[in-house]
C-alpha cells in the first residue's frame, strides 16, 4: 500500500513537471519569437542605371506543366517559355503589337489576306545555329500537325492549307511561302484582324527542329530557342533555374545572370519568405497577406495593382428555362450588388457591367447599355418577365470547387434572393464544371470567367457570345446565346482594318451583349504585385502575367554576400536569424 | 405487446447496476458529461437563440471599406463580430454546432449499429460467418479514411450531409465490431448461455436477452469516444470542402473559411476551434469515465 501511494506521488510530480515545462517552453517561444520585419529588409544600393548580375528568385503556387511552347497553355508555362523563346511579334507595356524577331510589323496585302514577314539578321538558337525563315515554317507546320496535339491549333486554322496538312493530304502548308532566308509570306483563307495576335502567341514561337528530332526521353523538355535565358536545371515540382544567354540578340539584355522559379510554393509561405528577403517578386497573395502589404507604407513604392485582361460574371443559359427570358436575365444583371461583392472580397475585384475588360478596343467606361446594380430596375424586370414575386423553383448555379468559388456562390445567392430567385449551388470539381457547363441544355446558370489569350475584343466577344461557339459539347458560349445581328457585326468587325470603325463596331456589340444579358457581368479581377526595392525596372505587362526580361538588380552588398555564400560565422548566423541585421 | 417491448428494452441495458454508481463518483466523468450536456444543449437550442440569420451577409454593416470583417468591438449587436463576407459570427457558431453534433451522433449511431450487429453475429456464430465478417473488417481497416472520403467526393460531386453521415458511419464501425466480437465469444461460452441453449431458447432470444446486455457496456464506451472522433472527422471533412453545402455553417467549415484571414482576424478560427476542442474533450472525459465504470479491473 505505501509503495503504491509513493508511486502515485512520483507520477503526479512528474506529470506536473512535464506540464510546467511544456507551458513555459511555449511561453518562452512566444515571448522570444522575433517579429518578421514590417518593411523591406534590404534597400536598393542606389545605382542609377542597369547593372549586370545577380539572381532573381520568383515563385509560383503550382507545378509547371511543360516548357514546350507548342504544347503549353497556362500562365506559368508562358512565364517560363518567354524566358527561353522569342516570338516574331510581341507586345509593349501598353499591349500594342511590336516586332520582336521580325524586323518590323509585317506588310499586309490590300485584300488583308497576305502578311509578309522579314526576320532580323544574326539571330541564333541556343545551340548556335542561325534562325532562318524555313525554321519559322517548320515550327508552324510542326505545331499544326495533329500528332503534336497543340492546344493552340484553332488560332491558326485560317492559314490557307492547314486542313490539308492536318488531314494528311499535303506535306506542307500551302499558305506559308518562304521567299528567302529571312523573308516569308503567310496567306489566310479570309482576312482576319486577330491573326497577328495569334502570331504573337507562344504557340507560334520559332523553335529549333533539332530539339524534336532526337527521340525525347521527356516530351516536356524544351527544344532550343532564341530567348534571353537558357534552362540550366529543372527539378520536378521544386524549381527551375535559368542562366543568362550571353549571345542574346537584344543589346544589353538581359541584366540578371540567373533566374530561379520556385514551384509548388503555397501563397502564405511565399509571402513569409518574401518578407524575409528570400524571394524577390510576389504575385499571388492570401487575403491576409494582401491586406498587410496593401496597408504597409514601407512597401507601397514597390507595389502595383492593376486589372488583368479578364471578365467574370454569372452566365445564364439562354437555351433553357428560366433564363430563356431576356427580362429575367436583365433582372439578374441589375440585382447583383457589385460593390458589395468587391467589398466582401477585400476590394480585390473591379466591378464592371460590360463584356470587355478596360484597355481593350470597344471598352467604354460610360457604355450606354452597361449593366448597373439597381434593385428597383431588377424588380421592374422581374415584373416584365411575369414573375413579380420571384420564381417558384430553385435555379442551379454551377461553380468550381474551392473556397473562392464557394464565396461567390454565397454572394450571388443572397443578391438574387432579394428578387425572389433562389439559387441551388452546384459546386463541383473543375473538370466536371467545364464538361457539364459546356453541354447544351445542362447548366441553368454558372459562375463564368474568361481570361484573354491576346488583347483583342474578338477574343472575348467571338468566343463567348458568337453562335459559332455553340456546340453540343465543349461549347465556349456557355450561355448558349445566339443573336444573328451580333454574329453579323462580329464577323464584320473581325476583318475591319480601320481601327476607329472597328472600335465603334465593338462598342455596338458590347451594348447588344450588355442589354441582352446572357451574362450578368460582375467584375474584372485585380492583380496585386510586389517586389523587393532592389528589383528595378519591373514593368507589369498588359498581356504577359509576369515579364522578367528587362529587370535588373540593384543589390546591396550585404545581400549579395548572403546569397552567394559569404560563409563563415556571420553569414550563417545571419541566415539563421535573417531578420536580425 | 407494448409492455413486452419495454421490458426487452430495459432488460438489454448493461447488466451491472454498480457501474452507474462508479460513474457518478468519477469527477472527471461528471465534468465531461456536464460539458457534453452544455455543448449539446447549446447546439440544439442555438438556432433558436441565435440573434441573426446565420446566412445573411450584412455587407454594409459588417464589412469595412477595405473589405475586412468588423471586429466585435466595432459593431453593436454582434458580440463576436463578423466573418469574412459579413455574416454574424455568433449566429454561425450557434447554428454550426447543430450540424457538427448531428453528423457526429448520426454517424456514430450508424457505426455502433453496424458494429454491434457484425460483432455479435461473428462472435456468436463463429465459423464462416466469423471469417467473412472479419475479412470485411480487415479490408475496411486497411483503407485510409480521408482517401475514401475524397474518392467518394470525386464520384458524387456534392454528397451533402447525408453523404457525410454515411461515409463516416460506414467506415468507422470496425473497431467496435472487433471488440464486440471478442466479448461475445467470451460470453457465448459462459454457463448461463449454455443453460439457455440447453433449455431450447432460439438464437435470436439468446442474442437479444443474454448476449446483447453483456456486450453493450464496451459498445457504449467506444461509442462515446467515437462521437469525439466523429466531430474531428466532420471538421476535417468540412475543412476539405466535403461537408455542409453553403451557406450552411458547421464548425469545421468555419475553420476553413477563417483560414484565409488567419493572421488578420484569428478569432474566425479560434472560436470554432475552441468549441470543437471543448466538445471533443467533454466526450473523451465522459468516455473514459464510462470505461472505468463498466470495467473497473483496468
Amino acid at each position: 500500500m505505501p509503495s503504491t501511494r509513493r508511486n502515485e506521488a512520483v507520477r503526479k510530480a512528474a506529470a506536473v513537471t512535464v506540464v510546467v515545462l511544456l507551458v513555459s517552453a511555449v511561453a518562452l517561444a512566444v515571448a522570444l519569437a522575433p517579429e518578421p520585419p514590417a518593411g523591406p529588409r534590404w534597400a536598393a544600393a542606389g545605382h542609377d542605371g542597369p547593372t549586370r548580375g545577380g539572381t532573381l528568385v520568383v515563385h509560383h503556387e503550382s507545378d509547371i506543366r511543360g516548357l514546350d511552347p507548342q504544347r503549353a497553355f497556362d500562365e506559368l508555362s508562358f512565364m517560363a517559355i518567354r524566358l527561353l523563346f522569342d516570338g516574331l511579334l510581341d507586345y509593349d507595356d501598353e499591349g500594342r503589337l511590336v516586332p520582336s524577331l521580325a524586323e518590323a510589323l509585317p506588310e499586309q496585302s490590300d485584300d488583308g489576306r497576305t502578311f509578309r514577314f522579314t526576320l532580323r539578321r544574326g539571330i541564333r538558337f541556343h545551340n548556335g545555329r542561325e534562325l532562318v525563315a524555313d525554321d519559322v515554317r517548320w515550327s508552324l507546320e510542326h505545331m499544326l500537325r495533329p500528332e503534336t496535339g497543340s492546344p493552340g491549333y484553332s488560332f491558326y486554322k485560317k492559314i490557307a492549307g492547314v486542313e490539308e496538312l492536318r488531314q494528311g493530304s499535303a506535306e506542307h502548308i500551302r499558305g506559308i511561302r518562304v521567299l528567302d532566308a529571312r523573308t516569308f509570306e503567310i496567306t489566310l483563307t479570309d482576312p482576319d484582324q486577330t491573326f497577328l495576335n495569334s502570331m504573337a502567341m507562344t504557340f507560334a514561337y520559332p523553335v529549333a527542329r533539332e530539339g524534336y528530332d532526337a527521340p525525347h526521353a521527356d516530351a516536356a523538355q524544351p527544344p532550343p530557342g532564341t530567348g534571353p535565358f537558357r534552362l540550366v536545371e529543372w527539378e520536378r515540382g521544386y524549381r527551375l533555374v535559368f542562366r543568362r544567354n550571353d549571345d542574346y540578340w537584344r543589346p544589353g539584355e538581359p541584366n540578371i545572370d540567373r533566374l530561379v522559379f520556385l514551384l509548388n510554393l503555397a501563397r502564405g509561405i511565399a509571402a513569409m519568405r518574401f518578407r524575409n528577403g528570400d524571394i524577390d517578386h510576389l504575385h499571388s497573395l492570401t487575403p491576409a497577406d494582401y491586406l498587410f502589404f496593401k496597408r504597409s507604407d514601407a512597401w507601397h513604392p514597390y507595389t502595383v495593382e492593376r486589372a488583368t485582361g479578364d471578365v467574370y460574371g454569372i452566365a445564364m443559359n439562354c437555351g433553357m428555362p428560366p433564363f430563356d427570358d431576356v427580362h429575367l436575365r436583365r433582372a439578374v444583371a441589375f440585382a447583383i450588388d457589385r460593390e458589395g461583392w468587391s467589398r466582401a472580397r477585400a476590394n480585390r475585384l473591379r466591378p464592371t457591367g460590360q463584356p470587355l475588360p478596360p484597355g481593350l478596343l470597344g471598352y467604354d467606361e460610360a457604355l450606354s447599355e452597361r449593366q448597373t446594380s439597381d434593385l428597383r430596375r431588377a424588380r421592374e424586370e422581374m415584373r416584365l418577365a411575369g414573375h413579380p414575386d420571384g420564381l417558384e423553383d430553385e435555379v442551379d448555379y454551377w461553380l468550381g470547387a474551392g473556397e473562392t468559388g464557394r464565396f461567390y456562390g454565397e454572394l450571388a445567392m443572397q443578391d438574387l434572393a432579394r428578387i425572389g430567385i433562389r439559387l441551388r449551388l452546384k459546386q463541383v470539381s473543375a473538370a466536371t464544371y467545364f464538361e457539364e457547363t459546356g453541354k447544351r441544355g445542362t447548366a441553368q446558370s454558372l459562375l463564368a470567367g474568361w481570361s484573354q489569350d491576346f488583347p483583342d475584343p474578338a477574343d472575348f466577344l467571338d468566343i463567348l457570345f458568337h453562335t459559332d461557339s455553340i456546340h453540343d459539347r465543349d461549347s465556349e458560349n456557355r450561355a448558349f446565346y445566339s443573336n444573328p445581328e451580333l454574329d453579323g457585326l462580329l464577323d464584320e468587325a473581325r476583318v475591319e482594318q480601320d481601327r476607329d470603325r472597328r472600335r465603334e463596331m465593338y462598342e455596338r456589340a458590347s451594348n447588344i451583349v450588355a442589354h441582352d444579358a446572357p451574362w450578368a457581368f460582375v467584375f474584372n479581377s485585380l492583380r496585386f504585385e510586389i517586389w523587393q526595392p532592389y528589383v528595378r525596372n519591373y514593368q507589369p505587362n498588359m498581356v504577359w502575367a509576369n515579364d522578367y526580361r528587362r529587370v535588373w538588380l540593384d543589390l546591396p552588398r550585404r545581400r549579395l554576400a548572403l546569397r552567394y555564400g559569404l560563409r563563415g560565422p556571420h553569414g550563417q548566423l545571419a541566415a539563421l536569424f535573417p531578420w536580425r541585421r | 405487446m407494448k409492455g413486452s417491448f419495454l421490458s426487452t428494452a430495459v432488460s438489454i441495458l448493461p447488466a451491472d447496476p454498480r457501474a452507474w454508481r462508479r460513474f457518478r463518483r468519477n469527477k472527471g466523468a461528471i465534468a465531461g458529461a456536464a460539458l457534453v450536456a452544455l455543448v449539446t444543449g447549446t447546439a440544439f437550442l442555438g438556432p433558436i437563440v441565435a440573434p441573426h440569420d446565420p446566412a445573411e451577409q450584412k455587407r454594409e454593416v459588417l464589412l469595412h471599406l477595405d473589405g475586412t470583417p468588423a471586429a466585435p468591438s466595432e459593431v453593436t449587436g454582434y458580440p463576436l463580430g463578423a466573418d469574412s463576407i459579413g455574416r454574424d459570427e455568433l449566429s454561425r457558431l450557434l447554428h454550426g454546432g447543430k450540424v457538427s453534433l448531428q453528423v457526429a451522433f448520426l454517424a456514430t449511431g450508424l457505426a455502433v449499429l453496424i458494429g454491434l450487429i457484425v460483432g455479435i453475429f461473428t462472435g456468436y456464430f463463429g465459423r464462416w460467418v466469423d471469417f467473412a465478417g472479419m475479412r470485411v473488417v480487415d479490408v475496411l481497416l486497411s483503407l485510409p479514411f480521408l482517401l475514401v472520403a475524397i474518392a467518394v467526393k470525386r464520384v458524387v460531386d456534392s454528397p451533402g450531409l447525408w453523404g457525410l453521415y454515411l461515409i463516416l458511419g460506414l467506415l468507422s464501425w470496425t473497431t467496435l465490431a472487433r471488440v464486440t466480437r471478442a466479448k461475445t465469444m467470451q460470453v457465448r461460452e459462459l454457463e448461463f448461455i449454455q443453460a439457455t441453449r440447453a433449455l431450447g431458447m432460439s438464437h435470436g432470444r439468446i442474442i437479444f436477452r443474454h448476449v446483447l446486455p453483456n456486450v453493450l457496456g464496451p459498445a457504449i464506451v467506444i461509442g462515446t469516444t467515437m462521437v469525439a472522433h466523429m466531430i474531428i472527422a466532420e471538421s476535417a471533412m468540412s475543412y476539405l470542402g466535403l461537408g455542409v453545402t453553403p451557406p450552411e455553417a458547421s464548425w469545421g467549415s468555419m475553420l476553413r473559411e477563417g483560414e484565409d484571414l488567419l493572421s488578420h482576424a484569428p478569432r474566425l478560427v479560434v472560436y470554432p476551434g475552441l468549441l470543437i476542442m471543448a466538445t471533443v474533450f467533454g466526450f473523451n472525459l465522459m468516455g473514459e469515465g464510462l470505461r472505468d465504470a463498466f470495467d473497473p479491473k483496468e
